[in-house]
């Protein structure tokens, strides 16, 4: 009696398994976002975007404050300086993505010609290269303050990622992105879901971690810890480096398609970057 | 994870520590360390940074003379190279059980 019941209860756990797998983006993301609105019943959805602060109102106070003198303000203006410094053609940045950069709220985006995941961050690399001009160290620098520069004048901008139905290499990018998220990886055997989505809000050492739902929203960020600008995948680096797995190149494939999904994730929320971060 | 995966995962890591520590100089049981290292991150794209320190430090070791102390990194390399494909292994189908329904 007991082997029937164990075997039922594995088939039926292998069934709902089976279903969260081949649930759809529009699916998981429901049910993403429905785990957090159980589990942290007392933050507005809207707030996600503000990261750890949205759960730990004891260093949503220190933040508040922080966000008074904002220290990614020098950023936000070294990056504008870039942003319309004249290229040797005579174009600048401003050729590619308007007068004023508010584009962040297109990105990560669905390239069909290419088959690939672009973010904003390699839009601009891009951009540069294509008019004769050196691209950019991804992580931080100059890179960082022209997306600070961009997303400063995006904020208020939906987040909107689109998987497009009738491109099946855009859900499979999306599925790539979905099992990085939840692969766990490095010597401490973590996944980004361990300390994001499954144990977000408790402690790790001095720390509390941060919902991923709404992670995508505010960057680059100032983080106390570099005590300097730093992109997402900067941060995507970090978390491996942290867990002892060896990171992935900065905008390669899996890292594009880790924010693909992990953007998605966070439709509906507002772009905040950038923001100042512990 | 079960006691038989369990028993499996050591018994492995245990065979191969043994097959490797019998026979060759220490320099070829770090050569082979980083083989193995490099086939399973070919194989799986899983890479532990430990595993490339343990590498890193064996031949530094035998580079400073320590030959009993390289052989010993060598092999804790080599052990590790078998968690990571174990790791690979395992997450090929475990991360789907993660995701919320």
């Amino acid at each position: 009696m007991k082997t029937i019941i164990r075997n039922v209860a594995f088939g039926l756990l292998g069934l709902s398994v089976s279903a969260a797998v081949v649930a759809g983006p529009a699916e998981d993301r429901a049910a993403f976002q429905k785990f957090y609105e159980n589990r942290f019943p007392d933050t507005p959805v809207k707030d996600f975007q503000n990261g750890v602060y949205s759960i730990l109102p004891s260093a949503r106070e220190q933040w508040e404050e922080i966000e008074e003198f904002p220290p990614y303000e020098l950023a936000i203006e070294r990056g504008e300086e870039i942003y319309n410094k004249t290229f040797a053609n005579g174009k600048s940045l401003a050729s590619c993505f308007g007068d004023d950069g508010a584009v962040r709220g297109q990105y990560p985006n669905w390239d069909k010609d290419r088959g690939m995941v672009v973010t904003m961050e390699l839009a601009i690399n891009e951009c540069l290269e294509a008019n004769g001009e050196k691209p950019l160290k991804y992580k931080k620098g100059a890179m960082a303050d022209v997306s600070a520069y961009m997303s400063y004048n995006s904020r208020g901008q939906k987040v909107n990622v689109e998987i497009p139905s009738d491109d099946p290499r855009a859900l499979a990018a999306y599925e790539m992105g979905k099992e990085q998220f939840y692969t766990k990886r490095g010597q401490l055997n973590f996944a980004c879901a361990d300390c994001h989505m499954h144990t977000a809000g408790m402690m790790y050492r001095a720390d509390t971690t941060s919902p991923a739902f709404g992670h995508a929203t505010s960057w680059p960020v100032f983080r106390s810890k570099w005590q300097a600008m730093g992109t997402l995948h900067r941060r995507f680096a970090g978390c491996h480096n942290n867990i002892r797995a060896n990171p992935y190149k900065a905008q390669g494939e899996e890292y594009r398609n880790l924010e693909y999904f992990v953007t998605y994730m966070s439709n509906d929320l507002e772009y905040n970057g950038p923001a100042a971060r512990k | 994870m079960n006691h038989g995966l369990k028993a499996l995962t050591v018994g492995l890591a245990l065979s191969v520590s043994s097959a490797f520590a019998g026979s060759g100089t220490t320099a070829d049981h770090i050569e082979a360390a980083t083989a193995a290292y490099k086939q399973v991150a070919k194989e799986t794209g899983y890479q532990w940074t430990v595993t490339v320190k343990a590498i890193k430090a064996a031949q530094k070791a035998l580079d400073a003379g320590d030959d009993q102390a390289a052989r010993k990194l060598a092999h804790e390399a080599m052990d590790l190279v078998e968690a990571t494909r174990t790791q690979a292994k395992l997450e090929s189908e475990n991360w789907k059980m993660r995701v919320p329904k």
